[in-house]
């Protein structure tokens, strides 16, 4: 293995001798397969627990299920109430997304484009809630949503779900509006258009790929929201997945079957829409750190 | 006249202002109750005992600070999120940025080696938890089942159930959900370094190790940092894949501030001394970002 090592250094210095670049070749491929498996082997034993029966995984933990026991899943399905989770999962994200990204604009491009006396000052004000851990905050926020009457409600994740989220939203939406030119905007003024018709018209069309980086970024932050559902939809009924199946592995906690056939339920529609919109995700995740 | 005209000009200006803050109140208003008014709240629930039934919250100034000082278990949190910090921020930087140099120049299977790499970062950390879970499992768990196919029985071990493994254990786990994240975002960074300079470098007779000191990691000085900054901000706040697994057991052996909080005021209705905890931990959160912030305004020119 170290000989390999030595051959690819020397192969950088000269790369005319066929064999020694593909001895090279083989190492740095050697490399990428290896850190390849550490990401697929877990996801490959999930899968296949959730395919064996419990004395199958006993007899035999690694190796592939003798029969392919699809009908677990849709044990698990059932058992797990994971139609509840999901529908209530869908029923938080949806409109949080729609929130953060519509109110994020607004701010974002009034912060960016429009004159008003404390612009700045405002600007800070959010900014200083990128700074602010949700864990400082998560306590009172209980006892708040539970007086104005929405403890019980989809709403008590909703709205503090929301509001965490703006501060980067805007800061975001603030940071791509701010680089459009002002041509457009002056030219649009002239036919007539009024701020917020300028916004609609010209703006918010040529904001496309900013904003669908902010969707995918806030519907994954809320769809795997885990600390804000635990403490505010603790009521069965209100469940979104996360939680959901939190307490679904706990209480089949020994039974390995079970429990990897519910996560690879909670897995699986996620990695699909990853492997189908992949370019669309790596942006969307990656936006705070690339832009910043 | 010239009334008139200043008045339409006062107008048309109020009008103006008037438009731009009916942008930015919507987002103000939801800002203010649901962060700003809470954070405060938690100052005040600090100075106070409740237990978040009682009718009266008991005012009793910095008591619960001066408790806070002298609370081991807060400092035992805290040295994990250091830990945690540490072996989290430099793991995965270091493992992105060795596959984004291997990667750099394009290679066949490119995209799928980014595929596969991104891929634990889309899961909740949630289902990394849980994923782990049954690696570290001591009975069945792949880890342990590998450990005696092969005959090193040994080594097998309640992973999580061990005080001096559960943490490392636990970090480990959250670096496979992580790196693929450093990795993406530092090749996003070595498409913007000169090539030429590689190239006089080359001439130069410069080797792998000096061209990497001294030419990539400057040139990538901005996106290291900023890879640092979230990293350090994901260690201090880290709770999902703890609450998941361990719930900071066994013992304290992996609790950290956000669990040790969530604890403190949720389950055992110490109001009062979990908000000192947050507090604390708001604190910390403000103080890594405020030093961060700093480093970048002096070194991204």
């Amino acid at each position: 293995m170290e000989s390999h090592v030595g051959a690819s250094y020397q192969v950088a210095r000269r790369p005319r001798r066929p064999a020694r670049y593909w001895i090279a070749r083989a190492v740095l491929y050697g490399v990428l397969i290896l850190f390849a498996l550490y990401v697929l082997v877990p996801f490959m034993w999930v899968i296949f627990t959730a395919l064996k029966s419990n004395y199958e995984i006993a007899q035999d933990p690694l190796g592939l299920p003798p029969n392919w026991r699809f009908e677990n899943l849709a044990q698990a399905w059932n058992q797990g109430k994971f139609s509840r989770y999901f529908i209530n999962s869908v029923i938080v994200t949806v409109p949080i997304v729609l929130l953060v990204v519509s109110l994020s604009c607004l701010a974002g491009y009034g912060l960016a484009r429009l004159k008003m006396p404390g612009r700045m000052l405002i600007f800070y004000f959010f900014l200083v809630g990128l700074m602010v851990p949700f864990t400082a905050i998560m306590i009172p926020l209980f006892y708040i949503l539970r007086d104005i009457g929405v403890l019980g409600t989809y709403w008590a994740m909703i709205l503090p779900q929301t509001a965490i989220s703006l501060p980067f939203g805007i800061f975001f939406m603030r940071a791509f509006f701010s680089g459009l030119p002002y041509d457009l905007t002056d030219a649009a003024k002239i036919d007539g258009c009024n701020d917020f018709g300028v916004f609609r018209r010209v703006m918010l069309p040529l904001a496309g790929p900013a904003v669908a980086a902010l969707v995918v970024f806030n519907f994954m932050g809320a769809w795997n929201a885990f600390l804000l559902p635990l403490i505010y939809l603790q009521s069965d009924k209100l469940r979104p997945v996360m939680t959901g199946m939190m307490f679904f592995t706990t209480r089949w906690g020994p039974d390995y079957s079970m429990s990897m056939a519910g996560t690879l339920i909670v897995m699986a529609p996620i990695m699909a829409v990853y492997l189908v919109f992949q370019r669309q995700f790596i942006q969307g995740l990656t936006a705070g750190a690339v832009r910043g | 006249m010239t009334d008139s005209i200043r008045q339409v000009f006062a107008n048309r200006k109020l009008r103006d202002y008037a438009t731009g803050y009916a942008f930015v109140i919507p987002a103000l208003v939801m800002y203010v109750i649901f962060v700003v008014y809470p954070f405060f709240y938690t100052i005040y629930l600090s100075l106070t005992k409740w237990d978040g039934a009682k009718p009266v919250k008991e005012f009793v100034g910095f008591l619960n600070y001066e408790r806070l000082f002298a609370d081991p278990r807060l400092w035992s949190a805290l040295s994990h999120n250091l830990i945690w910090i540490v072996l989290g921020t430099v793991t995965p930087v270091a493992i992105g940025l060795f596959l984004g140099v291997l990667l750099w120049r394009g290679l066949r299977g490119m995209v799928f080696f980014r595929t596969v790499y991104f891929l634990p970062v889309v899961l909740a950390p949630v289902a990394v938890g849980i994923i782990w879970k049954w690696m570290y499992n001591p009975q069945f768990g792949p880890i342990n089942s590998t450990l005696r196919a092969v005959g090193l029985d040994v080594l097998a071990k309640g992973w999580l159930g061990d005080p001096y493994v559960a943490l490392p254990a636990l970090i480990f786990a959250g670096v496979w959900g992580y790196f693929g994240f450093c990795f993406v975002v530092i090749m996003a960074g070595l498409q913007n370094i000169d090539m030429e300079q590689i190239d006089a470098a080359l001439v130069d007779g410069a080797n792998g190790p000096q061209r990497l000191w001294y030419i990539i990691i400057p040139g990538l000085r901005h996106v290291l940092t900023m890879i640092t900054a979230f990293t350090l901000i994901l260690g201090v706040n880290v709770f999902d894949i703890i609450w998941i697994t361990t719930r900071g057991g066994p013992g304290r052996a992996t609790h950290v501030i956000a669990t040790y909080t969530y604890n403190t005021a949720f389950r055992e209705s110490y109001v009062g001394y979990g908000s000192a905890l947050a507090i604390v931990m708001g604190t910390v959160s403000l103080v890594v970002s405020f030093i961060f912030i700093s480093i970048r305004e002096r070194g991204g020119d």
